[in-house]
């Protein structure tokens, strides 16, 4: 028997897919564990990196309290930004962001913009979904005083 | 006295002459000249040349000189061969040898590997066109992965009559490397895409070497039981030589056993070679089989290189395909050669090594997957 007489008679397309496949399957599983190897034995030598990726997982306020950990505030800047507390005290509990900068402004506080910035950044000034702002008393507490 | 020096001479080699013999003693020839002069593989073919002196010498039956009389002392040395021993013990020494650092910096260079064994597959369906058997067929197939140590074992498995052609077809065309590759890789290359530099290899831990053999070795050997012999050999060699704590045992397999298993090896496949046995329509087909098979499995190392240069951001030299072929390390070196025609300043070979160690992994594999599909035949 010759051709794909021979071929279809002896299975030959089949076992020549299923070899391809085979080989294919074992080189790229390997590929795969050993792309992955090194970032494995990065962890086992680092144990501190695993409990890193776990912490990343922990619910939403402590992420909060990292982002608001970025901006240090300089003895300076807090001496302004308690001015902004006495200022917010003056207006009622839901404030308008561009009264409280004019305060600032008539007020004559040190570098309003950036300090205003700042708040913003630390959540110690944050929106109340309607279009005014709303001061987190325990925030300002926690950073400033 | 007359009749006893004309019954001698009725023994001699100048009596019992056929032109068989003498067509395998010229090729013998070509071998030990090709590894001598011309430094082909010499390793292998001037072993394999010789036993192809020593299997033509024209003998009289019964006195238990021929390797196929049961008797003889080649008998029992081809008895490695014929029971597959001497290629794990060949892969053991390759083993010990190879360091898979570029491939573990770039382990998608294996898909290369993977790649260039498709080359067994068309040809085990070619050689079935052509009338072989199944077995036969897979086992013709299987020289495109340019392995001899492979090729030797599944034929010792599935078709032990061919194992003198398969043989020397499979280490002719080893040898050969430097010449079948260059025109195919050119031929399916732009110069543009020769000209690629490849990035440089990120480092790799002393950790990772020893973890690799064994997780290779559980990896593949789950999936392909029947390539057992042949990546566990590999394997454990390559963890010898990582551990460091083994070094003893490492240089033992990297020079003593290697070279013990392929002077045995080399001489007993060429005595195998005897005209009158080897001379048959089927050892031709069997050749040009051969050669079609290396040339779909450079080419398919190629195309596919190419294929993943649609999808990768850091592109690579399709040079590289053509290293999938297992013969280590000659088909890396023919990428270097070629890539440093195009730009001498262009250093190939170290990330060659990668896709051509990968197809030692994947021929094993591909040797594997057959002789357990064939063995349900």
């Amino acid at each position: 028997m010759y051709g794909l007489e021979a071929i279809n008679a002896s299975n030959g397309w089949a076992i020549s897919v299923v070899g391809v496949t085979i080989v294919f399957t074992g080189l790229v599983m390997l590929s795969i564990v050993i792309a992955q190897l090194y970032k494995v034995l990065a962890l086992w030598e680092n144990p501190s990196k695993i409990k890193a990726l776990f912490k990343k997982k922990q619910p939403e306020k402590p992420r909060e309290e990292q982002i608001s950990n970025r901006v240090v505030f300089a003895e300076s800047q807090k001496e302004v930004v308690k001015q902004f507390a006495l200022l917010v005290r003056t207006m009622t509990d839901h404030f308008s962001l561009p009264r409280l900068l004019q305060l600032a402004l008539i007020s004559d506080l040190k570098d309003p913009y950036l300090n205003l910035n700042n708040l913003f950044k630390t959540k110690i000034i944050v929106p109340d979904g309607s279009g005014f702002f709303t001061w987190d008393k325990d925030m300002f507490d926690k950073l400033i005083s | 006295m007359d009749s006893l020096f004309i019954e001698f001479f009725h023994n001699t080699g100048f009596y019992l002459w056929d032109y068989r013999y003498l067509l395998m003693i010229c090729v013998g020839l070509g071998f030990i000249y090709l590894g001598i002069a011309k430094d082909y593989e010499p390793l292998l073919l001037v072993p394999i040349g010789f036993g192809m002196l020593v299997g033509n010498i024209p003998i009289f039956k019964g006195l238990g000189l021929g390797i196929y009389e049961t008797n003889s002392v080649l008998h029992y040395l081809y008895f490695g061969v014929t029971q597959g021993i001497y290629p794990p013990l060949i892969f053991l020494g390759i083993g010990a040898m190879t360091d898979f650092s570029t491939l573990l910096a770039r382990p998608v260079l294996m898909l290369l590997g993977a790649a260039a064994q498709t080359g067994i597959f068309i040809t085990f369906l070619g050689a079935l066109a052509l009338g072989f058997a199944p077995n036969e067929a897979a086992s013709i197939g299987i020289i495109g992965g340019a392995d001899g140590p492979t090729a030797i074992f599944l034929t010792a498995k599935l078709a032990p009559d061919l194992i003198g052609p398969i043989a020397v077809a499979a280490y002719s065309y080893m040898a050969l490397v430097p010449v079948i590759q260059p025109p195919i890789m050119r031929l399916l290359t732009t110069r543009k895409e020769r000209l690629i530099r490849m990035e440089e290899p990120r480092e790799i831990t002393k950790r990772e070497k020893i973890i690799f053999p064994i997780v290779a070795f559980l990896l593949c050997c789950f999936l392909a039981p029947a390539a057992l012999p042949l990546l566990g050999m590999l394997c454990f060699g390559n963890l010898l030589k990582e551990a460091v704590v083994t070094e003893r045992l490492a240089q033992t397999a990297r020079n003593s056993v290697i070279d013990t298993a392929t002077i045995l090896l080399g001489l007993t496949v060429g005595a195998s070679t005897q005209g009158d046995v080897f001379l048959t329509p089927s050892s031709v087909g069997i050749f040009a089989l051969g050669a079609v098979s290396f040339g779909i499995a450079t080419a398919s190392g190629v195309i596919f290189a190419k294929i993943m240069n649609l999808f990768l951001k850091s592109k690579i030299n399709p040079l590289l395909g053509a290293a999938g072929v297992s013969a280590v390390p000659d088909s890396a070196r023919v990428v270097q050669v070629v890539g440093q025609k195009e730009d001498p300043t262009n250093f190939l070979l170290m990330h060659a090594m990668a896709p051509n160690v990968s197809g030692v992994i994947g021929s094993a594999i591909a040797a594997g997957v057959l002789w357990s599909l064939m063995a349900k035949i």
